[in-house]
């Protein structure tokens, strides 16, 4: 109920420039990416105060912090492990050792950067104790190994996919990643008017 | 692969003595993801979400409520 009331306050407060500029670009493509967006957290407090609010000991910073990764790190966990109660080990065992050494961060930390690294680092370690294990290893060889085969390491040579679906609810919608220029472009063409080009156009007369 | 030689290669990764073969062959495996393997309902979604920042959350509020006594750097600084 919150969320989408933050969905609603969100949109109400665009200007009607911006509401027109979302209707003619596709807005159903971004009111998506937005909602999905507010999905996944539940403010816009920036990534670094919450960072500065974990060292005077404040869980609810910590707490936004995972309701915004963690269920990213889950699922890579879960396409590598194929566990969820590993998967959720993983993710919630990272969030509690970065409350632990809140106070040891560096000045230019990077929470991305650490939970990229701390993940790769988990699923690996976590591969390496099951393998001790005589129960999981046979889980291992059939879902894990052949994961390692030639033929499935390419695909991480190949493009990423410009198409992909998303499932919500029942309904699938198609979310279209746009190119760069593309996305350059709407988001920089409301910026070039008349007055500009006007400006510019002045400035090179008066140069030469 | 058997899991024999894939323990090895991931005991030596871990300890950071793996050859750049094993460490590439580590890293690119890491990096291949399949996105539609794991398609989930939001419900789920929200109730993953719930239970793992449950969890973290019960675990912050446990550790503020029993204070540990202040390690040897952190009365080092704050001498100074």
């Amino acid at each position: 109920m919150a969320r989408s009331l933050a969905v609603t306050d969100f949109l109400s407060t665009l200007d009607s420039h911006s509401r027109q500029f979302l209707r003619q670009n596709n807005s159903s493509i971004r009111i998506v990416n937005i909602k999905s967006y507010l999905m996944n957290s539940r403010n816009f407090t920036p990534e670094q105060t919450l960072l500065d609010r974990l060292l005077s000991n404040d869980a609810a910073a910590l707490e936004e912090l995972s309701r915004r990764y963690c269920y990213s790190l889950y699922t890579y966990c879960m396409s590598k492990l194929n566990s969820k109660e590993d998967s959720k080990r993983l993710v919630r065992n990272i969030f509690i050792a970065l409350w632990e050494d809140r106070h040891l961060l560096p000045a230019d930390f990077s929470l991305s950067l650490h939970l990229y690294t701390e993940i790769r680092k988990a699923v690996v370690q976590c591969i390496n104790n099951k393998l001790t294990k005589e129960s999981d290893v046979s889980v291992i060889e059939e879902k894990i190994i052949p994961g390692f085969s030639v033929t499935e390491l390419q695909k991480a040579k190949q493009p990423v996919k410009h198409i992909y679906t998303k499932k919500s609810g029942t309904q699938t919608s198609v979310i279209v990643k746009r190119s760069y220029e593309e996305s350059w472009w709407i988001k920089h063409s409301p910026a070039i008017n008349l007055k500009g080009l006007k400006h510019a156009l002045q400035n090179m007369v008066n140069f030469w | 692969m058997t899991t024999e030689v894939l323990k090895e290669k991931t005991g030596r990764y871990l300890c950071g003595q793996s050859v750049p073969a094993e460490k590439k062959q580590i890293q690119t495996w890491l990096s291949c993801t399949d996105e539609k393997k794991n398609e989930v309902t939001p419900e789920e979604r929200e109730l993953i979400e719930n239970e793992i920042v449950g969890q973290v959350n019960a675990y912050t509020q446990s550790s503020l409520f029993v204070t540990k006594p202040d390690p040897w750097w952190k009365k080092i600084t704050a001498f100074f």
